[in-house]
């Protein structure tokens, strides 16, 4: 009963259809064609893209290029977007990390083009003549094809305890007040805090090639500045003495790749130098405007 | 039609654990069963322990070798920055009005800041986990040692001949035979 009229409803609404479309002709050909214009201009835009491939199960295997063509026609504009295509449509094994597509989780940080920036937030290069190069970003172990391990990148970042320490732990019970900052201390941290840590700029910088076990890298020295300037912040003193010796901080020569590449158009070369005069005595941390614990009184 | 249900279910279960035992017999052997026991029994309390631990640890990821030593770069780097600095007035001043002392003042600043310069590359690249432990020690020794030949080199033609600005003046001063002819 049901199917036999389901199907009556089906076949009046493809009559209707067909009739509008006879209209359509017989109202003249130039609209046709009209139509037919932007589907003849469509010839498909072929994109070559050249990815890194390693897949550590495949033993002594080197890693090696591989070459994708994409039709940029059937292609969202970003670089991520081939990326998913390529994977969705021609090769599911090929592995990359990403997870917001609008730059804000730092997951599909890789070298395109030369360049370390985010597969989200990079536009495709509609010259269709050159092929684009996709490496893992530089000189991090790779853990397959476009995943770096980040494991010691995380590691140092732990290390500089990124969360605000406060003297007086007992007399200001959590969660009870607020902590006051005023908006001149408050817009230190701008362009500090926006840092979403994708290891773009550590990656960047040769110095955290030849040192990365030591050299702590542009974006965890960025995130310790901002903890250290931080006006609610007072352990400036040990956060400081713990940065001191020869590698941690000072294998940084002022290449400033990590402010070129930053997918976020942040300055981390900047807050290194801002630690340096801190260290050096040449700056110090001012005091905080207004009253921090106030409120906890 | 309930005996049946249950009857069903029966069969269902026996042959679920058939597949189950068909599956996993051959596969754990005794060892691997004793194996999991005590990865069980060690790893579980290890995993609680790793949580509940604080995770506050110590901020520097150098070599333990040198935070024992309490090493600080922090006066070196404001020495540093001083002769670069210093480099802008000293430069000038020893070409505009030429004396021993400006002299003596221009090879040591010159010297000491090619010797940082160089030195910081000698830590960058010669490291110990690529080059081995002995190099790294060759390289710097020598390093000091050029640098202290340079700046013994410089004092002796600045005592001796000249002068160092006066001798880079002349350098400068010397014309090919061509400029001569014409």
């Amino acid at each position: 009963m049901l199917a036999t009229e389901a199907r009556q409803i089906l076949s009046r609404v493809g009559s209707l259809v067909a009739r509008n479309q006879l209209r359509a002709i017989s109202n003249g050909t130039a609209q046709l064609e009209q139509q037919a214009q932007p589907k003849e201009a469509q010839e498909p835009q072929i994109k070559k893209f050249e990815i890194y491939r390693w897949n550590p199960d495949n033993a002594g295997e080197k890693p090696y290029m591989q070459t994708y063509e994409v039709d940029l026609r059937e292609c969202g504009p970003m670089v991520l977007d081939a990326l998913i295509k390529i994977k969705n449509e021609m090769d599911p094994t090929l592995t990359f990390r990403r997870s917001c597509r609008e730059g804000i989780c730092g997951s599909c940080a890789m070298n395109i083009g030369g360049t370390n920036t985010l597969a989200c937030i990079s536009k495709i290069d509609i010259n269709t003549s050159k092929s684009l190069k996709v490496y893992p970003l530089p000189h991090m172990y790779v853990v397959r094809d476009l995943v770096p391990d980040m494991n010691n990148f995380y590691e140092q970042y732990r290390n500089i305890q990124p969360w605000l320490q406060r003297k007086n732990e007992a007399g200001e019970k959590k969660g009870k007040a607020q902590y006051l900052q005023s908006v001149e201390d408050r817009s230190k941290l701008d362009g500090l805090y926006e840092c979403i840590l994708c290891a773009c700029c550590s990656t960047s910088c040769p110095s955290y090639w030849w040192n990365a076990e030591k050299y702590l890298g542009p974006a965890v020295l960025m995130q310790a500045y901002r903890w250290i300037i931080d006006s609610r912040d007072e352990n400036s003193a040990e956060r400081l003495s713990k940065l001191k010796d020869p590698f941690s901080v000072y294998r940084c020569h002022t290449i400033m790749n990590c402010t070129r590449t930053c997918p976020k158009g942040l300055n981390p070369g900047r807050a290194i130098a801002e630690i340096k005069k801190l260290l050096s005595g040449l700056a110090s941390k001012p005091a905080p405007k207004l009253e921090t614990a106030a409120l906890h009184k | 039609m309930t005996l049946s249900l249950l009857l069903r279910s029966a069969v269902r279960c026996n042959a679920a654990n058939l597949v189950k035992s068909a599956r996993i017999t051959p596969l754990k052997s005794y060892s691997t069963l004793v194996a999991n026991v005590q990865r069980k029994a060690v790893v579980q309390p290890l995993a609680v322990a790793k949580i509940a631990a604080p995770i506050v640890r110590e901020i520097s990821v150098s070599a333990p070798r040198m935070a024992a030593a309490g090493s600080s770069h922090t006066l070196l780097w404001t020495v540093e920055r001083i002769v670069s600095a210093g480099l802008l007035a000293v430069i000038p001043a020893a070409f505009i009005a030429p004396s021993q002392v400006l002299d003596a003042l221009l090879a040591i600043s010159v010297v000491i800041h090619t010797h940082w310069g160089v030195e910081a590359m000698v830590v960058d690249y010669m490291r110990p986990s690529v080059v081995g432990n002995v190099l790294p020690k060759v390289a710097h020794i020598a390093l000091i040692i050029i640098s202290v030949a340079a700046l013994g080199g410089l004092f002796y033609f600045i005592q001796n001949d000249v002068g160092l600005a006066n001798g880079i003046k002349r350098f400068w001063a010397i014309k090919g035979k061509d400029a001569q002819k014409s």
